[in-house]
């Protein structure tokens, strides 16, 4: 197990330094960050002192070896937007999508396992058709639409929720719901499909034959050889949510990183956005580690 | 049983939260929603919009302020000011003045500002307005300062509105995100959720209305728009034309921006003036302004009325297709290529429906018998062909822009996109460069008469661009406010004037 983790992290490693090179290359392709950054009429003296001072003016491979040296020392750079340190601002706003993904993701897992398996306990039956109607409704509704009518209805119409910003419980109930939506429909339908072909399986008839108990036998014996695709399907939903959930970040205010990688990436401000994809590729990375654990803690027949 | 005890606990929670929303803050506090979250507090960057409306005569003030109606400087923390001669202003400043940290203002601070402005060891974006001038400053003696410059400046009171005056102790070298001013109010929170100014004590003016203001950003105009309408926020300075559908709350204002066409005279067919006029007169103007919403006011000139040297003694150009038709042919006649590729260059985003207008205007220019191709750029793209040096190998080409000039004087319009040094300008006249430097070098009636003079001409015989609109911003004030916004209002929103209604 050591050894795998050990092999896993170091591909890993090779992986982000792979991915920093590229970001970093490609960040300089969109352009100077000067055009941005200063007036419109700002004198050429303005913009040739605006490189200087932010290292601009040096060639790009010279800028990469004291990026990598900076790193080295654990130096992110500073922010040209926010005058701060990078990774200040990274982890900042890191932690606000990692609680909102938490929450959201675990939600939408768990009602999604027990409407899928209820669903597919009694498949054609009335409860299976409204699952399905809701799960796809859910999976391709678009967000900002059912967010902004959440905050028409909630906020404006009935006044029982904030119509954005962070806080107590009231703050958290519409984004959570937005960003549970596309989730919880995929993962309704996976795990409905996964458990349909689980209870067709000549172990459950035999469970069935030896007298045991409905509920036992599905989320005993069922579910728990179902769940494999289910974490696969999971894990990339919550990868997604990692890196930010946009859309809910814009629009009910909430200071996530998604929404700092994109306003970063359309300033310019290089070292934020290197920064940023550094703490969501480690994150990803260490997800990824423990999905894999997961598989062989659920199916013993997966050992590293 | 079981349901109803579900019901009644959902039932409790969503009473709790509404009572909680619906907790009143105190009087004199306000919440204020911006679009955009402040990127930093730099006082140097108070003519970025998100942050020139929080800190710029709240948190820090300047030497001198505009009035928004004439356009001219008035006092602020510089009481008067004199020319010694064309190169050299004395300004006397304002007495029993102290900044937040409880530093006196005097001549030493003012001088320590202006040179943290200019040292060029912090990215300022202020100095832009002084353009390549080079400043020496001194103090005369404890309450007056002396400005020294190696060109001219003979409106330096109106260039002074973007000096912010920082104590002291602010860091030379590097940019701050607390700044400490003189103004009425102190920065006291700056998270990447809120920003917090709370009433300074030793203010040496009149105690404000409002005691604490809190700034949230969201940037969906429906959401802003949103939190005013249910008591969330008090005010939010810009929101879409779609949203301001409330005539209680919604104001409209000319906000000081002006959307035009610039018409690249380096190329045939442009570089033929019967061209150039044909392209103002065949656009269907009453029909595009339906694009921008009733209150849109049709530009006949780059700056708005109420700027020194604004010109309404002349109207825009009126939509005339068959004189467009005529001068064409005229001109074709005359052996001017006018079949030849204008590329016409619009920006992405620039302002809503800017896409869709010039899809518009080419339609029409198509129509009156011209040959416009229109390309929309991403903004790093369309400032190559904004800027010089423009890309070599560009063709005839129109240029969509929008200018704002709200600092009073048309000497932040006219140089830039009328003389030849200018950076937006693809002009190459003698004549006219001179008139704008003798316009430049001017002072009082002179100084307007020169600029006033110079805008008849741009449009009558030159015809040098396409103006098209002065533009309107829509703010939504909450019931509690008595304030309403003015040409100012992009670039500031003084807390001191907003007053509590009751």
């Amino acid at each position: 197990m050591l050894s795998y983790l050990g092999r896993r992290s170091f591909h890993s490693l090779v992986s982000v330094l792979g991915l920093l090179t590229l970001v970093f290359f490609l960040t300089r392709l969109t352009g100077d960050p000067s055009a941005l950054y200063l007036p419109l009429d700002s004198s050429i003296e303005a913009r040739t002192a605006f490189a200087r001072l932010n290292g601009l003016d040096q060639p790009i491979y010279w800028q990469f070896l004291q990026y990598l040296k900076d790193l080295l020392d654990l130096d992110f750079g500073q922010s040209l937007r926010q005058n701060r340190s990078a990774m200040e601002v990274a982890l900042e706003a890191f932690p606000q999508t990692l609680k909102l993904a938490f929450v959201a993701m675990t939600l939408s897992t768990l009602l999604a396992v027990l409407v899928g398996s209820l669903a597919a306990a009694r498949p054609g039956s009335r409860f299976d058709r409204i699952a399905s109607i809701v799960s796809l409704g859910g999976a391709s509704a678009p967000d900002f639409w059912i967010a902004i009518v959440g905050i028409l209805i909630f906020a404006v119409g009935f006044e029982l929720l904030p119509t954005s910003g962070t806080g107590g419980f009231a703050y958290w109930v519409m984004p959570v719901f937005v960003l549970m939506l596309r989730p919880f429909g995929l993962l309704v339908q996976v795990v409905r499909g996964t458990m349909l072909s689980a209870l067709a399986s000549p172990y459950i008839r035999t469970a069935h034959a030896k007298g045991m108990a409905r509920r036992k036998i599905i989320f005993g014996h069922a579910l728990r050889n179902s769940l494999l695709p289910v974490i696969t399907v999971a894990g990339d939903l919550a990868t997604g949510l990692i890196n930010g959930a946009v859309v809910v970040e814009t629009i009910f205010g909430w200071p996530g990183i998604g929404k700092l990688m994109i306003d970063s990436i359309i300033q310019r401000d290089f070292a934020v956005v290197q920064s940023t994809i550094l703490v969501t590729a480690i994150a990803i990375f260490v997800l990824n580690i423990a999905i894999d654990l997961l598989y062989a803690a659920l199916d013993p027949r997966i050992r590293y | 049983m079981r349901k109803m005890s579900i019901r009644v606990v959902a039932g409790a929670v969503f009473l709790g939260a509404s009572a909680a929303l619906a907790a009143a803050q105190p009087a004199s506090e306000v919440r204020i929603v911006l679009p955009e979250q402040p990127a930093n507090l730099e006082p140097c960057g108070t003519i970025i919009t998100n942050v020139g409306q929080i800190l710029s005569q709240n948190v820090v003030e300047p030497l001198t302020v505009i009035d928004p109606t004439s356009g001219q400087p008035q006092p602020r923390l510089a009481t008067e000011w004199s020319q010694v001669d064309p190169n050299t202003w004395h300004l006397k400043l304002r007495d029993s003045v102290k900044f937040h940290d409880g530093t006196d203002l005097n001549a030493e601070a003012v001088v320590f500002s202006i040179e943290r402005m200019t040292g060029g060891k912090v990215t300022c974006s202020n100095i832009a307005k002084f353009g390549d001038a080079k400043l020496t400053v001194t103090a005369v003696d404890d309450r007056t300062v002396e400005i020294k410059s190696d060109k001219p400046q003979p409106i330096l009171p109106t260039l002074l509105s973007v000096v912010m005056v920082v104590s002291p102790k602010t860091p030379a070298d590097k940019a701050v995100n607390d700044p400490i001013g003189t103004g009425p109010y102190k920065l006291t929170t700056f998270s990447p959720q809120t920003v917090v100014l709370e009433a300074f004590d030793g203010y040496w003016g009149e105690d404000p209305d409002i005691t604490k203001a809190t700034y949230v950003w969201r940037s969906e105009s429906s959401i802003r728009a949103a939190m005013v309408e249910t008591g969330e926020a008090d005010l939010t300075p810009s929101i879409a034309i779609q949203d301001a559908n409330n005539p209680q709350t919604d104001f409209a204002y000319l906000n000081s921006e002006t959307t035009a066409i610039r018409i690249d005279t380096d190329f045939a067919p442009l570089n033929d003036v019967r061209i150039r006029k044909a392209l103002n007169l065949a656009i269907d103007w009453e029909g595009l302004a339906q694009l921008f919403g009733d209150d849109v006011k049709r530009a006949s000139q780059m700056v708005v009325p109420g700027i020194n040297g604004h010109n309404s003694e002349f109207e825009p150009w009126a939509y005339d297709p068959e004189q467009a038709k005529a001068l064409i042919a005229e001109a074709r006649a005359a052996g001017v290529p006018v079949d030849t590729e204008i590329e016409l260059i619009g920006r992405n985003g620039i302002y809503p429906n800017g896409a869709e207008a010039m899809e518009a205007m080419m339609a029409m220019w198509q129509e009156a018998g011209l040959n416009v191709k229109l390309t929309m750029l991403d903004v790093a793209d369309w400032l190559r062909y904004l800027q010089k040096p423009f890309p070599e190998g560009r063709g005839p080409n129109l240029l969509q822009m929008m200018h704002d000039n709200n600092k009073g004087d048309a000497a932040f319009t006219v140089p830039i996109f009328y003389h030849s040094n200018g950076s937006y300008s693809t002009l190459h006249d003698p004549a006219l460069d001179q008139e704008v430097d003798a316009a430049m070098a001017a002072t009082g009636e002179d100084r307007t008469a020169k600029f006033k003079a110079l805008f008849a001409k741009v449009r009558n015989d030159v015809v040098a661009d396409i103006p098209m609109f002065h533009m309107i911003g829509y703010t939504r004030v909450g019931p509690r406010l008595d304030w309403k916004p003015d040409i100012t209002t992009n670039s500031e929103i003084p807390l001191a004037n907003i007053a509590l209604k009751d």
